[in-house]
């Protein structure tokens, strides 16, 4: 274990959100040491540490925001769903949540770090400039990241309000729903993520424009209506809701599907960009490839 | 008792486990006897400490002693106070000395012995009883430290063990589901259509949780204007407010629990009553139980979005799941209370020895 080492540090925080979601899996179940009751809390935020750490050793060999493969945004991603939740976890004792979202980076973070096509080392590439053209453009990405983030525990909220009403729904005796957030709770939080991420995405879409309008060419037709359509999309969810136009059930599950789309435009405009570069990872593809 | 022993513990009860209600009843002692009791116990040669639990559902002396007393001179000042045949007491009675007495009250304490398995109020029931003795100056050093330890047996089994998860009693398993729909129970808005015991008890568990808007609605209230009206009677009981049957529907959509409760023999509340309803509070959910036989409610309302409806078999069936999973949790409790009460006889051993 290099403690300087990017990908080790990348290990050592999935394996501890593996560690708080098995341990928070056995609280829920009631199978309780005494030792352990905060384990789960303790372990994410341990992990969320290493998590940084990693995050910022990879910004440095890369001189900018870690954006530049799937493992970066993968990461990046789940690094901000670890953050958004340690923020929320100071307002609401949600410890279920916290199970769900360590499941979760422990799962997708390990899983990332498995494949190896997931992280070429392209800053390793003899013709390779930094990643964004200007800070503008790096600070853009991290606040759309970071807003992907949200819409990520946006959608485990979902999936949790939806558990939660299917157990309600089926009448019968169930242990994993009496241990799960009220769904009203869950519904009102969802709406808070949905603000947040809104907000969030709308702020990254603005510096993002203001470069654009500069520099059109940087950004292809596509990434920007794509990029568009999912803001309009969350936007229209979320003044539907607050209208009392959509809610419950219907709520938590275009929440999802449009989490769904989130990540595959990502992977979509991904492979596009390494089809136009046939193999060869310059400089201006790559720029492009990361105007979120 | 333990002949070859100079200071043993020793326990004589009756509960739910040996006797029913009627023989409990003759066993058990009166609250305004206690002290004439405890006055005659505490005067038996050679008991050195004593104790009494005396429950709706147990009566148990529990005693210590450094020299000799036989627990049937225990049994039999109990049948003389109570006027009870030796033989009857005898029967519906039981036994136990040494380390059988601290697994005993380990299992009472934590709920394991109780009928309703795994129910908390015991625990508040023998600390009540504990201080009754100690402030008598009839406990000693052997009781305090035995039901010290008790205390300790029952916090460990509860956060250890699954012997109190989930609810049983149906208004409490009422207040569960209304708490995985809207969190805080203290604040549902509760409308009981009707009378009857699922009804009071609901009432009871909500009040108990801090719910300050009850309503109560029922048919007498508009037509029987010259008798005593039940949903006033309630209402009054549990500090909520009555509401005209009449006018019930129209209103429906500030509650956010509705029990029904009449025996009306028909549907009262239909698809089209809760569809408007829904219409006046779309996102936030209502939580509907029908408590009548024949239903009182349309089962087509499930349907709706944001609409959770339960019958009282669904509500039952919840309370039997939840009361199954304690008791595959006492086999386990007991046998981790035994081993707990095993070490803490050695250490009374020991300590005996040592001085």
């Amino acid at each position: 274990m290099n403690v300087n080492d990017a990908r080790d540090l990348l290990w050592l925080a999935g394996g501890l959100y593996g560690l708080a979601f098995a341990i928070g899996f056995l609280k829920t179940f009631k199978i309780n040491w005494a030792p352990l009751h905060e384990a789960p809390l303790a372990s994410i935020s341990l992990g969320f540490i290493f998590h940084t750490r990693a995050l910022y050793i990879r910004g440095l060999e890369v001189h900018g925001c870690p954006l530049g493969n799937a493992l970066e945004r993968t990461q990046f991603i789940l690094w901000s769903l670890i953050l958004a939740f340690l923020i929320l976890r100071l307002i609401w004792r949600l410890d279920l949540l916290g199970s769900f979202c360590a499941g979760l980076a422990f799962g997708a973070g390990w899983l990332s770090l498995l494949i190896p096509n997931c992280d070429p080392n392209y800053w390793h590439a003899a013709n390779y400039q930094k990643l964004f053209s200007n800070p503008w453009i790096e600070l853009h990405a991290s606040i759309a990241i970071f807003s992907y983030g949200l819409f990520l525990l946006l959608a485990i909220v979902s999936v949790m309000y939806l558990i939660q009403r299917k157990a309600l729904l089926s009448r019968k005796f169930d242990k994993l729903g009496s241990f799960l957030p009220p769904i009203q709770d869950l519904e009102v939080a969802a709406m808070r993520l949905l603000s947040v991420g809104v907000l969030f995405l709308t702020i990254s879409i603005l510096v993002g424009g203001m470069h654009w309008t500069r520099h059109p060419e940087f950004v292809s037709a596509g990434k920007l209506g794509i990029t568009l359509l999912l803001w309009l999309g969350y936007t229209v969810v979320f003044f539907l809701h607050a209208t009392r136009r959509l809610y419950g059930s219907k709520f938590a599950k275009v929440t999802i599907l449009f989490f769904i789309f989130a990540i595959a435009s990502l992977t979509l405009v991904n492979s596009r960009t390494r089809e136009k570069s046939a193999g060869k990872l310059s400089t201006e593809t790559s720029k492009q490839n990361l105007q979120l | 008792m333990n002949g070859k022993d100079n200071q043993s513990l020793f326990l004589l009860g009756s509960s739910h486990q040996v006797a029913d209600l009627s023989v409990r009843e003759r066993i058990s002692l009166p609250p305004d006897s206690i002290d004439e009791f405890y006055n005659g116990l505490s005067e038996i040669p050679g008991l050195d400490e004593c104790l009494l639990l005396n429950t709706c559902n147990r009566t148990e002396i529990y005693g210590a002693t450094k020299s000799s007393c036989s627990l049937g001179s225990i049994s039999q000042y109990l049948s003389e106070f109570r006027k009870l045949e030796p033989d009857f007491l005898q029967r519906y009675s039981y036994q136990r000395s040494n380390h059988e007495v601290i697994s005993h009250l380990f299992e009472v304490t934590s709920g394991i012995d109780s009928q309703m398995v795994g129910e908390t109020e015991i625990l508040g029931q023998v600390k009540k009883a504990y201080n009754d003795a100690f402030k008598r100056n009839v406990s000693g050093k052997m009781l305090n430290r035995l039901f010290q330890k008790g205390f300790q047996a029952a916090k460990w089994a509860r956060t250890n063990t699954g012997i109190s998860r989930g609810q049983v009693n149906l208004g409490n398993v009422l207040c569960e589901l209304a708490r995985r729909i809207f969190g805080k129970v203290a604040n549902c808005r509760l409308l009981v259509v009707g009378a009857g015991e699922v009804a009071e008890n609901t009432m009871e568990a909500f009040k108990s949780r801090g719910s300050q808007a009850i309503t109560v609605t029922g048919r007498t209230f508009d037509w029987c204007p010259l008798i005593p009206r039940k949903p006033d009677e309630l209402a009054e009981k549990f500090g909520g407010f009555a509401v005209s049957f009449n006018q019930f529907k129209e209103s429906m959509h500030l509650f956010d629990v509705v029990l029904t409760s009449t025996s009306s023999g028909q549907s009262m509340i239909d698809y089209k009553d809760i569809l408007q309803t829904m219409k006046k509070r779309p996102s936030k959910p209502l939580f509907l139980i029908d408590a009548a036989v024949p239903r009182n409610i349309d089962e087509r309302v499930s349907k709706i979005d944001n609409v959770f409806l339960y019958n009282m078999d669904d509500v039952s069936a919840i309370a039997n799941e939840n009361l199954k999973s304690r008791m595959n949790e006492v086999d386990r409790c007991r046998g981790a209370l035994a081993h707990r009460a095993q070490k803490l006889w050695e250490q009374m051993t020991q300590q005996r020895e040592a001085t």
